[in-house]
């Protein structure tokens, strides 16, 4: 086990180094920060003053090496644009995208897995069909398109939910959440409800479930505890994945509605030409990401005892 | 087996079904659907002008930093006009008022010094008062070579600067000389900070004098921009590095919160030296909120005041006739125009620039920019000084004359070499490309685009003999004519690189009358200097000139004494709200259940 997991370490510093380096050599491709920053009217020694205090008057293998060694020791250095260390910036971001993050998954798991489970076991009737179309519109429609429908529509029209923004209480920030929280969630909901469905018929046919049957469980203990006990699997597998999907959602819903978390300062950077401030994020969404793979084959191990010997026997 | 087949068919025939109805109800819902609200959703309570209230703005990018010294740009300078005064200010039409002086400076009779009396007991953020010491200290940190300050070009009038700055200069020579001698480098700093300029002086605790190299009435404007406005140096020495997140000011307002790139607050100043003012109690800048949110929050009644508008939503308020008393659309100070090099041909014939002048359609380019354009045909720009909508002479459209011109230039049948017109990258760069493109076309002259990034741009066009024509606009530093006629102008504007004159239009009878109108005291004589200066400009046409920018603002029902202000960009400072606000019933949208029966064919006697 140890040693499964310190390969799974070095595998992922390995990936979050070539992330990083990819991104730092492209962020220093598409443009000049100073100018980008100042703005049109600076003056050239404003520029030069700003090159030199940020260091970026060196050469770029020179810069690479001192990025990568304050990276080592955890300092991402200080965003451009305002001089806050870009760490700070983080710490109060990254906890309103976990809290959307938190919301996005709670509804896909409920939803989703609710109607799949439904729907699995009323089997070819209206409800059956209707919800998976349902289902299947909802992986098709873009979140940027529905995004700006919602708002549109049930926010600003109907007014059942705020037009966009963060809010000053906890409270004020979990109903702002809701509607990108939904908008985020539908992607989700719909791949889990359709795989839970699948995998559920697939489940109740099993000779296991027959025992359990025969053996006089009830209907909802089977159900239940046979059934979607077994069906998870695949979809714990997705949750973990899900956490990349989740991320790169933030960056489309998070400016749309003005949720002032990381997709919005991912964003924002990147048409600032922010350069400290994206390799920020893209080192959090990177070890983000990684989490949740590890997370997730921890936990198949755990729900299904045959792959945690597997993973024993291959490392 | 047939069971399964069946089984099959209706579950296909159900999906179809299911479609059919997923469909139906999109269409149903999206019809029952509330309209948008065709006017503001909340009125003030009405009465007095009072205390008391939260006033939220919006901008749709991240702001830099407040430190006047450094900052010039729109979103700072929202910021600068809450948390600081200057010696002198502006009224809304343009002419200037003594705000942190207790009255307009005294002049001397040759027109080169100027005395500032100070109003006593104005104190900074930090409850100090501010004395003519840190009116001095704000100008010569500001005017600091290490500053780099943009602002520095519009104070080289004062006298001894250029010292000042040399002696600086060669100082921090020494200084990075030093280098690892502690002790030598502490003397040398304490030298450096011993230095003051030499044009201004301090004659007592209120009273300070700037002189200047020459006479030049453009000093008030100088003194009117935020670059000179005084701040404390205690501050500047407790955050050397970021001042410009940590101001202190003597302004209405203080800085409370600050999160980069989402929001900025503002609290009222309790020590603010204008008595009972400012009246709001905190004023809310969200940041970075792109115009279709904002506009929805701004309807919604989340938003006090919206500047920026999608097309669509610009027509669709322009023509909402519930919020025109909350509208504004005023041209702003700045001018647009077709620039022809008068010292390339064909544009070094002054009929052919004429031709140019007199083709160009104003009112089509108005219709093709969806009416955003207010169309001239001169140099000095609307609400300034000598701004004259009956000038003789000035540019309109008139083909006849136009062709007229282009015979008159030996040009009958139209210019046979095409003519190379630079132009912005940007989707409106190109739009106003070919509206020349088609206009000059009818003189006989053919336009060939040559579209370039701005970097580009600015270099070729300041470039003597590079660009033969080129589409560009200048935005005022401070409202005075000579911000524009100056600067585009006058021979003194013409370098080997970054000419502002891009015309390269040299004209000694008007560099000698910009030059008499620069010193003049006397409004109305200074007024008729510029108004002739006008008349040689249309006359001779170095630019065709076309348009000036406008800008729609629109606020809430319960904002008062707003209106835009022509030199400060979303200027928020002496507003009152007018609180609490009402919601407006009879404006609401109909309810999603009214709509939704509204669609179902029932006898109703009120159909929209």
């Amino acid at each position: 086990m140890i040693q499964f997991l310190l390969k799974r370490l070095a595998w992922g510093v390995f990936v979050l180094y070539v992330v990083v380096t990819l991104v730092f050599f492209l962020t220093n491709a598409i443009g000049d920060p100073a100018s980008a920053t100042l703005g049109p009217r600076a003056g050239a020694e404003q520029l030069a003053a700003f090159r030199r205090t940020h260091g970026l008057d060196k050469p770029l293998g020179e810069r690479y090496l001192a990025f990568l060694g304050n990276l080592a020791r955890g300092d991402l250095g200080k965003s451009f644009r305002d001089g806050v260390p870009v760490t700070e910036v983080i710490s109060t971001r990254l906890p309103r995208t976990l809290l959307l993050g938190s919301i996005v998954l709670l509804i896909e798991l409920f939803v989703g897995l609710g109607i799949g489970i439904l729907a699995a076991s009323r089997r070819n009737t209206w409800f059956d069909t209707g919800a998976m179309g349902v289902a299947f519109a909802g992986i098709s429609a873009p979140s940027f398109l529905t995004g700006l429908l919602f708002l549109n529509y049930l926010a600003f029209r109907l007014g059942w939910f705020p037009v966009g923004g963060y809010g000053v209480t906890f409270l004020d920030h979990v109903k702002h959440a809701l509607l990108p929280a939904i908008t985020l969630a539908i992607l989700g909901a719909a791949t889990y409800a359709r795989i839970m469905r699948s995998e559920m018929i697939e489940t109740m046919r099993a000779d296991y479930i027959r025992t359990a049957r025969a053996k006089g469980v009830s209907a909802v203990g089977v159900l239940f505890k046979h059934g979607v006990r077994n069906a998870m699997l695949p979809i714990v597998t997705l949750m973990g994945l899900s956490l990349t999907i989740l991320v790169s959602g933030a960056i489309i819903a998070e400016p749309i509605y003005g949720w002032p978390g990381m997709g919005r300062l991912a964003f924002e950077a990147i048409t600032a030409l922010d350069v400290p401030i994206v390799i920020g994020v893209v080192v959090v969404f990177c070890v983000t990401v990684q989490i949740g793979n590890f997370l997730a084959d921890i936990a198949v191990a755990a729900l299904d005892p045959r792959i945690r010997l597997q993973t024993d026997r291959q490392t | 087996m047939p069971s399964t087949r069946r089984t099959r068919l209706n579950e296909q025939v159900r999906g179809f079904v299911f479609a059919a109805i997923l469909v139906a109800a999109c269409v149903i819902t999206a019809m029952a659907f509330p309209d948008r609200p065709t006017g503001p959703r909340y009125e003030g309570a009405g009465g007095e002008r009072r205390r008391g209230g939260t006033f939220v703005f919006h901008h749709e990018s991240d702001v830099r930093g407040f430190d006047p010294h450094i900052s010039f740009d729109e979103l700072s300078n929202i910021g600068i006009k809450l948390m600081f005064d200057g010696l002198l200010d502006y009224h809304h039409d343009t002419s200037l008022y003594p705000r942190l002086a207790e009255e307009m400076p005294w002049q001397s009779e040759d027109g080169r010094t100027f005395r500032f009396k100070l109003r006593r007991g104005v104190r900074f953020h930090n409850g100090r008062e501010v004395t003519s010491e840190d009116v001095r200290w704000s100008m010569e940190h500001m005017l600091d070579p290490k500053i780099g300050s943009p602002g520095f070009t519009f104070y080289t009038q004062i006298d001894g600067l250029d010292e000042y700055r040399a002696a600086l200069t060669a100082l921090d020579e020494r200084i990075e000389r030093a280098g690892n001698d502690a002790n030598r480098v502490r003397a040398l700093r304490r030298e450096r900070a011993g230095h003051h300029i030499s044009g201004i002086r301090v004659l007592d605790r209120y009273n300070v004098e700037f002189h200047l190299k020459a006479p030049d009435q453009t000093f008030l404007n100088a003194m009117a921009m935020t670059f000179s406005y005084p701040v404390p140096r205690e501050n500047y020495a407790a955050h050397p590095e970021d001042v410009a997140r940590h101001p202190v000011g003597t302004g209405a307002y203080m800085l409370e919160e600050w999160e980069p790139g989402v929001r900025v607050v503002f609290k009222r100043n309790p020590r603010y030296w204008r008595e009972g003012e400012p009246y709001v109690d905190r004023q809310v800048f969200e940041l970075n909120l792109n115009r279709d949110t904002a506009f929805m929050r701004f309807q919604s009644g989340e938003l006090d005041h919206v500047h920026r508008f999608s097309p669509a939503d610009y027509l669709f308020i322009k023509q909402a006739r519930r919020w025109r008393p909350y509208l504004d659309e005023g041209p702003k100070v700045n001018l647009w125009g077709l620039v022809m090099n008068c010292e390339l041909p064909p544009f070094d014939n002054v009929h052919v620039r004429r031709a140019v002048a007199f083709a160009i359609d104003r009112d089509r380019w108005d219709r093709t920019r969806a009416y955003r354009l207010e169309p001239t045909g001169q140099p000095i720009p609307p609400g300034l000084l000598a701004h004259d909508p009956n000038l003789e002479g000035r540019h309109v459209f008139d083909l006849r004359r136009a062709r007229e011109e282009m015979r008159l230039a030996g040009f009958p049948n139209g210019i046979p070499e095409p003519v190379t017109l630079w132009i912005g990258e940007s989707a409106t760069g190109k739009v106003y490309g070919e509206l020349a493109q088609h206009d000059l076309e009818r003189i006989g002259i053919t336009v060939e685009l040559k579209p370039v990034a701005f970097p580009v741009f600015l270099q070729a066009t300041g470039k003597p003999r590079t660009a033969q024509a080129l589409i560009t606009g200048w935005s005022m530093d401070f409202p005075d004519p000579s911000n524009f006629l100056d600067i585009l102008f006058h021979s003194r504007a013409i370098h080997d690189h970054d000419s502002e004159n891009k015309a390269f239009y040299r004209n000694a009878e008007l560099d000698a009358l910009l030059d008499r109108a620069r010193v003049e005291r006397d409004r109305t004589r200074r007024a008729e200097m510029y108004r002739r200066a006008s008349r040689i400009l249309v006359d001779d046409a170095p630019w065709a000139f076309i348009w000036n920018d406008t800008k729609l603002e629109a606020w809430q029902p319960y904002v008062h004494d707003y209106s835009p202000h022509p030199v400060w960009d979303e200027f928020y400072r002496d507003i009152w709200l007018d609180l609490p606000r009402r919601r407006i019933a009879r404006f609401e949208a109909r309810s999603f259940a009214t709509r939704l029966a509204s669609l179902l064919p029932l006898p109703r006697g009120d159909r929209r």
